[in-house]
């Protein structure tokens, strides 16, 4: 009897580590994002010339997503922090990964020295290939939590 | 909650401080993006002769690639080491020419900044066109 309790203790601990370590990844993905919105919150116009440099958009669009994107971006990281609207963040979150990092490639194949503006003015220091280690890291974690749900993820 | 419905509910919450916020910077959505004070063309900072200090700021393999006559290197990847000669280079009657890639770059913008602020320099310009423009009145 004791040996099968112990058993099902064991199991159950098995079990509720993935869902650990899923709500870690959850927690700091959605922190980053959720750092990366507050500052472009606080400073759109500066993020709509970063938007500008990449000379994809002009500046009138540009300035209305320097509006848009950055609240999205902190929505998305609470909802994965606080585990709610999950699947909606996520996808969302990936579509604008996918974006930054199809623009990204683009500008640098295109030889513009894009300041990508990910974190405002604290993102001028990292270089190109920082960026990108950063954002594909972040798309990684992303797609994990869409192939690997849980049932209890609303 | 549906997905359709988690994705509305978010792209709603987003939208309605944007709105906010595109009210309150309603005159910047019409007017061209904010630029350097301090630009400086070809012809201007060419005219200052000895007294231009050329900065390049652009990534080192650019600058390998190409660069206007003199300039010294100074970018935000490493911006520690190349600082010191930089300000090596520098005396109080030099103009600090800076540049990148062309009009529409940052990183002219950012190192004549971190100048400004961090070293304390005054005479320092952001070049208008870049290096693009330079090549543009050097054919």
């Amino acid at each position: 009897m004791a040996e099968a309790a112990q058993i099902t203790t064991e199991a159950t601990a098995a079990r509720a580590w993935p869902k650990v370590v899923r709500r870690i990844l959850a927690f700091v993905a959605g922190a980053i994002f959720v750092y990366a919105g507050v500052i472009k919150v606080f400073d759109p116009l500066r993020f709509a010339s970063d938007i500008t440099n990449y000379q994809i958009l002009p500046w009138a669009v540009a300035v209305r997503l320097a509006f848009f994107l950055p609240w999205l971006e902190l929505w998305c990281g609470l909802a994965l922090i606080f585990y709610r609207l999950f699947r909606g963040a996520v996808v969302l979150m990936v579509a604008m990964m996918l974006v930054f990092i199809g623009a990204s490639i683009i500008a640098k194949l295109r030889g513009i020295d894009v300041s990508c503006g990910c974190f405002g003015s604290a993102s001028s220091n990292l270089s190109f290939t920082s960026h990108l280690v950063l954002d594909f890291s972040l798309l990684a974690v992303l797609l994990i939590f869409w192939f690997w749900r849980s049932p209890a993820i609303r | 909650m549906s997905l359709g419905r988690q994705l509305f509910f978010l792209l709603g919450l987003a939208f309605l401080p944007a709105i906010g916020q595109a009210i309150y910077f309603r005159n910047a959505t019409t007017q061209e993006p904010p630029m350097d004070s301090a630009l400086v063309s070809v012809a201007q900072a060419e005219g200052w002769g000895e007294k231009a200090l050329w900065v390049d700021a652009r990534p080192d393999e650019q600058f390998a690639a190409g660069h206007v006559s003199g300039a010294l290197q100074l970018n935000e990847d490493r911006w520690d080491e190349l600082l010191h000669p930089m300000l090596g280079a520098w005396s109080p009657e030099k103009k600090v020419v800076v540049y990148c890639s062309r009009l529409t770059c940052h990183a002219s913008h950012e190192v004549a900044e971190r100048l400004r602020k961090e070293a304390g320099l005054t005479n320092v310009y952001v070049l208008d066109g870049g290096w693009e423009e330079w090549q543009k009145q050097h054919k």
